[in-house]
């Protein structure tokens, strides 16, 4: 039986799997169609008639259940979270298992497409060692991300000593797509 | 129950997984079966069995059929829900789930099940087993089966997947 114990591990293979049968489009449709369509429908649920409220819900229970050190922050227009120890990641990272090249990019691409559809937009950044932080917020707002501290004060990654310390930050600005990032 | 760690091959630091992820493995069964029939997905689990497995083909290697047993208990130990009784004998190692933890989660959530769902278990055990010299055959499904180890010299019969049933929510 595949177990739910070790997801994140089988999870991460199959995107390799995937990728030598299809290369990255399939990956991509991957991300998209099984896990924001289909696994995850009752994340687009929420949030899609609920806003932010709903993200509450979602990563209130999700994250949780996953075992994440995590904060989360929200105001009436913007959602943020900020992930000290990524539980997918950090379970590849402790068992040494890497098969894809970035596993980190499967968050955005079943996130950014799922917040597009229900109307928002992401700022984000991952160092691709478990930490990372989002904002989310309605794609009619130009509001620029926040400043280091400004909405989760202490809670904020970007303050950590090890933020930018071992492996090259990933950018995405007013996003939706996993492949619309700037590497630092 | 916290599974003991050096009987997995792979471990996390809560004691058993998050159910919702029996969701995203339903969903990539489907996926792949759309995308690539069926002789796709028994690739898929077979690729699966023989590659991130292997550490645990490994185990059975060395120890045989008292290592498959260890590693089912502490297996489904791990798995929410889960209710399994793990039987060993000389001869084979048996598996009477009488209560799936993935099918019961799905289930609960009325989610669309993969209708082949429960045939997982038998080419992912299988391409786990066959290279330690061992074999596995499945019997039931659908929330319930009894799943057999044994050496592969010992299996009178290939497996006979009329046997397996077709999960449904």
């Amino acid at each position: 039986m595949l177990g739910c114990y070790d997801f994140c591990g089988h999870y991460e293979w199959t995107f390799e799997w995937l990728r030598q049968q299809g290369g990255e489009p399939l990956v991509r449709e991957y991300w998209d169609e099984a896990i924001r369509l289909d696994s995850q429908r009752h994340a687009a649920a929420l949030i899609s008639a609920k806003g932010i409220k709903g993200m509450k819900e979602y990563w209130g229970h999700t994250l949780v259940d996953e075992g994440a050190g995590y904060d989360c922050t929200a105001t009436d227009a913007v959602f943020r979270i900020d992930m000290h120890e990524c539980p997918s990641k950090g379970f590849l990272l402790r068992n040494g298992l890497q098969q894809y090249h970035d596993y980190c990019d499967h968050c955005m691409g079943w996130i950014g497409p799922l917040l597009k559809q229900c109307g928002w937009v992401v700022d984000h950044q991952h160092n691709h060692c478990g930490q990372c932080w989002w904002e989310l917020r309605r794609s009619d707002d130009p509001t620029p991300p926040s400043k280091h501290g400004e909405l989760s004060g202490a809670h904020d990654v970007r303050k950590r000593a090890d933020w930018k310390k071992s492996a090259p930050l990933d950018t995405y600005s007013r996003a939706n797509d996993p492949d619309d990032k700037t590497p630092s | 129950m916290t599974p003991p760690a050096n009987l997995l091959p792979y471990t996390d630091t809560k004691p058993v997984g998050a159910a919702d992820f029996y969701f995203a493995i339903n969903a990539t069964f489907r996926f792949v079966l759309n995308k690539f029939g069926s002789e796709g997905l028994r690739r898929y689990w077979t690729d699966l069995g023989a590659r991130y497995f292997a550490p645990v083909t490994a185990r059975w290697s060395a120890g045989g059929l008292p290592a498959v047993a260890e590693y089912w208990r502490a297996f489904f130990a791990a798995e929410p829900g889960a209710e399994v009784e793990v039987r060993e004998s000389s001869d084979a190692v048996t598996l009477d789930v009488k209560a799936c933890p993935a099918i019961k989660h799905l289930r609960a959530h009325g989610r669309e099940i993969v209708p082949c769902f429960c045939q997982h278990c038998y080419f992912i055990g299988e391409a786990m087993a066959a290279p330690a010299g061992l074999t596995v055959r499945v019997e039931g499904g659908n929330g319930s089966c009894r799943q057999t180890f044994l050496r592969r010299n010992d299996a009178s019969a290939p497996q006979d997947f009329a046997r397996i049933k077709e999960a449904s929510c």
